[in-house]
């Protein structure tokens, strides 16, 4: 059973990856582009399909296995599954950094701009940690507040910046806001590369840890987890990937939230179990989210955050009534 | 001897909790520790498990300083029945007790036979077999409780630390409890048990201590430590002790003996 579902969800993938390579839009039928991607048909097709919609897809695929590997830890880290770095004003806090960055970096700098905002994500993380922690551990409700107040202020440092960033850099940071996978290249995608791979295998590493963390910390610890360390750890990575995701893809809702709830339904509640489909099915969602935000008002392009949203507000609603 | 405290002092942050406090348990021995409320005895459970470290004196596990052990090792010895344990999510029975096996498991290996079995064994220990599939979430007080104690049993440990385990549970649930309780020390498993209530503490203990404002207050044997002087200055309250055949005597409590505020007490600790 678990292995049918398994075949599916590589089948959806690779379905999402198919669709978002031939059906990208009208400047290459499906032939065209299926044509250039066995190495024919005219050039300029090629160029469309190969140097914009395959990096294009490939930070899809990146951004959503961030979001998504982020959902799933830091809600078994907070025993609380309404946690999600985009509620929690994780990604909003990278993106405050990562404006700043743009609007204050020379140009030769941006590659920092990861950097940047992923330390911003991890201030905004222990932030949020810091006011949702109760006399009886975190509570969802101080942590929803506590996630409203630090998005809050990351809009207003935003807000700031762009009024007062020099013009030339204003679209960089405004994309930053956004939340489009619209500036993709090969360059960005090796960018983020570490910022994903390195983390998800440090949660990978503590999938069990974050199954028993899950029920509690002193529970954790009586079951053998070095709780310190291990928090520690799934901070910075979660941090790491929020801030990677945020700093090529701006910030992109609910992915976080809803993935791995989806993928409870089917594997279970188990982190260890979760976390790499969790992965592959972020990537997927968003590679198929991406898509429908090109062609849904084309030829208007709708940020891909809208797409997501649009998707997980239901989801989180139904979430907060049900939730204790 | 398997757990031997010496002076063990601990808090939380400035705040000193316990203070100065001796206690050993040896195999198949039952030691129940018990004080008012805000005497320091979950934060006593928590530094003899080595979940909070001690700001003076040591403990001593198997002869070692526990502090010299891993966390994962003392796991696989220590079983910790915590007094709240966090059902966010709605993971089954069986997934966790199985979380008991996790010392043994690691980061990456999957459960072996050995693991299945050693959690079977736990759930029949504790009457929950037939419920392996169940979401916790759906389960009453009494189960809930019987499960985390099977998730302790899943380890197999030589030691149990329970924090008031039959807290809010009926007296059905106690009586199974203690039924469990009495077979582990049968077996040579060594318990020490934080309670409130002191005929449950007196079915099970061989060893008393008495916690008062994060000090030792009494310690020994029932015979030794149980007396109404104790009732009034401890807990403020009068008490008989009623003598029963071939066991410990019944404590019924008579009336409030002094305002209860007066009595000195360490501060509350706060939960994790």
């Amino acid at each position: 059973m678990t292995r049918a579902a398994d075949l599916t969800l590589v089948a959806a993938l690779l379905v999402a990856v198919a669709a978002s390579l031939l059906l990208g839009g009208p400047a290459a039928t499906p032939r065209e582009a299926l044509a250039a991607l066995w190495s024919g048909g005219p050039p300029e097709v090629r160029t469309i399909v190969l140097g914009l919609r395959l990096p294009r897809l490939a930070l899809g695929i990146a951004v959503g296995a961030a979001l998504a590997l982020a959902g799933a830890a830091l809600q078994a880290l907070l025993s609380n599954p309404l946690a999600d770095p985009f509620l929690l004003g994780i990604s909003g806090g990278g993106a405050a950094a990562a404006t700043a960055a743009y609007a204050a970096l020379p140009a030769a700098a941006l590659g920092l701009v990861p950097a940047a905002a992923m330390a911003g994500a991890a201030a905004a993380t222990g932030l949020v940690w810091w006011m949702a922690r109760g006399p009886l551990g975190t509570s969802s409700t101080r942590m929803i507040l506590a996630g409203v107040a630090v998005n809050a202020a990351a809009s207003a440092a935003i807000l700031t910046i762009l009024s007062l960033a020099p013009s030339p850099r204003l679209p960089g940071a405004l994309a930053v806001t956004m939340g489009s996978l619209a500036s993709a290249s090969p360059s960005a995608v090796a960018w983020l590369a570490p910022y994903v791979l390195v983390p998800a295998f440090v949660l990978l590493l503590h999938g069990r840890d974050l199954g028993l963390l899950a029920t509690g910390e002193e529970s954790a610890a009586a079951l053998g987890v070095e709780v310190a360390t291990v928090r520690r750890r799934v901070f910075l990575a979660a941090a790491a990937l929020c801030g990677g995701a945020v700093a090529f893809a701006g910030v992109i809702g609910f992915v976080g939230l809803v993935t791995p709830h989806l993928c409870r339904f089917v594997w279970g509640q188990s982190p260890r179990r979760l976390l790499p489909r969790a992965a592959v099915a972020g990537a997927a969602l968003m590679v198929l989210g991406d898509l429908v935000a090109r062609r849904l008002l084309a030829p208007v392009e709708l940020p891909v955050g809208v797409v997501t949203a649009l998707l997980g507000v239901p989801f989180f609603v139904a979430l907060l009534r049900r939730s204790p | 001897m398997i757990l031997r405290a010496t002076a063990l002092s601990g808090g939380y942050g400035a705040r000193e909790v316990v203070r100065g406090v001796d206690l050993s348990v040896a195999e198949g021995e039952c030691v129940a520790v018990l004080g008012p409320n805000g005497a320091g005895k979950s934060t006593l459970l928590r530094l003899l498990a080595g979940i909070l470290a001690p700001s003076g004196g040591e403990v001593e596990l198997r002869g070692r300083p526990l502090a010299s052990w891993r966390r994962r090792e003392v796991a696989r010895e220590v079983g910790f029945v915590p007094q709240m344990v966090n059902f966010a999510f709605p993971l089954t029975v069986g997934e966790t007790v199985q979380q008991g096996r996790a010392p043994h498991l690691g980061a990456w290996r999957p459960p072996s036979p050995r693991d299945h079995a050693a959690v079977g064994a736990a759930l029949a220990r504790v009457g929950l077999s037939d419920r392996s599939g169940a979401s916790v979430q759906r389960l009453s007080g009494g189960e809930r409780q019987l499960v985390l104690l099977a998730r302790a049993l899943a380890s197999e440990p030589r030691l149990m630390l329970l924090d008031e385990p039959t807290a809010a549970l009926d007296v059905r649930h106690q009586l199974e409890i203690a039924g469990i309780l009495g077979e582990l020390i049968a077996e040579g498993v060594g318990v020490v048990l934080v309670a409130h209530d002191w005929n449950f503490a007196l079915r099970l203990a061989h060893h008393l201590v008495v916690l008062h404002g994060g000090r030792v207050r009494a310690s020994g044997t029932p015979e030794e430590v149980l007396r109404p002087e104790l009732f009034r200055e401890v807990f403020g309250v009068h008490a008989d002790l009623i003598p029963c055949e071939g066991g410990a005597p019944l404590i019924a409590l008579r009336s409030v003996a002094q305002d209860p505020r007066s009595a000195p007490r360490a501060d509350r600790p706060r939960q994790p």
